[in-house]
């Protein structure tokens, strides 16, 4: 079967049922949707299918036939990053690093799709990815700062001002 | 000092945001093996027969491993400080919790080592189960544990103790006592990386094993000592950890690869799933405190009466330690100079309890603090008046016999006070970390004042 993943066309090997997540890591080593529940719930194996997020551990590969997909392979390399990944990395909003992938790939198709997007917006985009490190506050600042295409790749610089921590956090009562 | 203060760029930032970090699971190594564990569907029993035989048959299999292969299968994670062994890597002749390994299996993907978990002959003997660590005591506690209901080796003693002047007198000439239990519950690390190692047999005989523990040489002495193997034959790659809080001290799937990807003479790789992290990775414990506090009916702390029953789990792993930590904070921030405190370490059929973001510390503060305000609301005073007029000040001597220098309690309340803008009179307002005189040297903190600090700065805001 073809596949296409970050604009390359690949012959895949796997049986039909065999999951993406399953494919893009055994097969095409691409690395960076990471298998942390393997069942859906935490958003660590998430993808771009068609500009979409979605979860590569419960997709068979049956039903991405034809389909682009986008891993954060295929969004910039470290001497280019996109405006998310810049966003990201200003922000702080990688701890440990592990849920990063899946809540890139979730404010990148933000970012393409509704770039005007309020705060429960980008709260509903985020939902369904699971951070322990970080309490949220700093991947929601990076991903409104890229919507607000604030972000500034130089940045190292002192300051002393206290960090504003007005952020929402997905789940709390508002 | 540059840094401080500074935005620096994190330096796994960009690795990070290119999914380029390569945590364990990434490892690109050809011709893996993949690992699933027979795990007890018991809390406990006996096993009455075992016979992995079917399993070694299945094609596509390439190890079986059980207790009958580890060299050293029973081990402690305190035998360095001389504290006996009483865990077994794979269980033996009983299982004491749900989700306890017995049997792994190594094959070629991981539907075949399934396949062969399912093929492991085994019979059980049920056993009762013990959850409720508040009856430990009781004459009919079920065995589980082989060195009974507690563990036994704090000294001569089979609990932790902190004695400290006249705990009875204290309560005696209190005007008022209050008394609270407090009880946090177990919880689950949860971290994104589930448990993953990766062993790799290399030409000269010795393992590389690429690890997501947080404290690899600490991981490193575990599987040697397992091995029964010097040190210089193991390789760990690691510090890369996808998430860890304290769940990824314990050696939870480095040892299994090793032995493993030895049999097998192939590299072998263990990632455990969400299910298995759930059930049987180890969690932070549930407590069990009481506490009685002698008061004057003006907010002082004469003295504290504390009990704690720690949660061990199955196992002892590094639970007396965590007791050991929680005694020395069972006054808190504050100056009490009568104590009476016992903390026991319980044995349970739950899964064997470990480091969580301050190791035994946590659940004692979460008390204390929470005793504080109850102490404010029986005796109709403010909670941080109280929390100030009993702050450990310079000169001031813990219930474990540590003289302080320089506490912080008076400037973090008044600093948090400010915070929440909080009114304090100007005399609470004013205080200093400074030795203790005046009205905040009552009678009954005389004694316990350590030698006089010159050094001192205050400590002030």
């Amino acid at each position: 079967m073809k596949l296409t993943v970050n604009g390359v066309e690949h012959d895949v090997q796997a049986p039909q049922l065999a999951s993406l997540l399953h494919v893009l890591r055994e097969e095409l080593d691409l690395t960076s949707p990471k298998a942390g529940c393997q069942q859906g719930g935490c958003g660590t194996c998430t993808v771009l299918v068609d500009g979409e997020p979605r979860r590569s551990c419960l997709l068979p590969l049956a039903a991405v036939e034809g389909a682009a997909i986008t891993t954060v392979e295929g969004l910039g390399a470290a001497d280019e990053l996109s405006p998310m990944q810049a966003a990201f990395d200003e922000h702080y909003a990688a701890q440990c690093g592990f849920c990063t992938s899946g809540f890139l790939l979730a404010g990148t198709a933000l970012l393409n799709g509704s770039p005007g997007a309020t705060r429960e917006e980008v709260l509903e985009a985020l939902s369904g990815h699971v951070c322990r490190c970080t309490g949220y506050v700093k991947i929601v600042r990076a991903v409104e700062a890229a919507l607000h295409g604030e972000v500034h790749p130089e940045r190292v610089e002192a300051s002393f001002e206290p960090e504003e921590t007005d952020v929402l956090i997905p789940g709390s009562p508002a | 000092m540059k840094a401080v203060g500074a935005r620096l760029p994190r330096y796994d930032g960009v690795a990070h945001v290119t999914g380029r970090t390569t945590y364990v699971d990434d490892v690109r190594i050809r011709g893996i093996l993949w690992t699933k564990a027979l795990r007890s569907p018991h809390h406990h029993a006996a096993i009455t027969r075992l016979d992995a035989s079917k399993a070694e048959a299945l094609p596509g299999v390439h190890a079986v491993v059980t207790h009958e292969d580890v060299p050293k299968n029973v081990y402690g994670h305190l035998e360095a400080l001389g504290i006996p062994a009483d865990e077994p890597l794979l269980a033996e002749n009983d299982v004491r919790y749900k989700g306890q390994p017995i049997a792994v299996v190594a094959a070629g993907d991981e539907d075949t080592a399934r396949e062969a978990v399912e093929l492991i002959e085994i019979e059980y003997e049920e056993r009762p189960a013990f959850f409720d660590i508040r009856k430990a005591l009781d004459p009919d506690w079920p065995q589980i544990h082989q060195w009974g209901p507690v563990y036994p080796h704090f000294g001569p003693h089979n609990h932790r103790r902190v004695r400290k002047g006249n705990v009875d007198r204290a309560f005696d000439e209190a005007d008022v006592i209050v008394e609270g239990v407090y009880r946090p519950q177990a919880i689950e690390h949860c971290p994104l990386e589930p448990q993953t190692a990766l062993a790799v047999p290399e030409a000269d005989g010795r393992l590389t094993i690429y690890s997501c523990t947080q404290a690899m040489y600490f991981s490193m002495g575990v599987v040697a000592a397992h091995l029964e193997w010097p040190l210089n034959k193991l390789k760990f790659v690691g510090g890369t950890v996808g998430g860890g809080f304290g769940g990824k001290v314990d050696t939870a799937t480095e040892t299994i690869c090793a032995l493993l990807a030895l049999k097998s003479k192939q590299p072998v790789k263990w990632r455990w799933t969400r299910e298995e992290e759930f059930l049987a990775s180890s969690t932070r414990a549930p407590w069990h405190m009481e506490i009685a506090d002698a008061l004057t009916n003006d907010g002082w702390i004469l003295g504290r009466r504390m009990l704690t029953l720690h949660d061990s789990g199955a196992y002892a792993r590094f639970s007396p330690y965590g007791v050991t930590k929680h005694a020395f904070h069972h006054t808190g921030a504050y100056t009490i100079p009568n104590v009476h405190f016992d903390g026991y370490v319980v044995f349970t059929n739950r899964v064997p309890t470990t480091a969580m973001r301050g190791f035994g510390v946590t659940s004692v503060s979460f008390a204390v603090e929470t005793q504080m305000n109850r102490i404010a609301e029986v005796l109709d005073l403010d909670p941080l008046q109280i929390r100030l007029k009993n702050a450990n000040r310079i000169g001031d001597t813990t219930a474990n016999r540590i003289t302080l220098k320089d506490p912080s309690t008076v400037p973090v309340v008044l600093a948090a006070a400010d915070r929440i803008g909080y009114d304090l009179p100007a005399e609470y307002r004013s205080m200093t970390s400074d030795r203790r005189s005046g009205e905040l040297l009552p009678e009954h903190l005389v004694a316990q004042l350590g030698v006089e600090e010159t050094s001192g700065n205050g400590g002030g805001r």
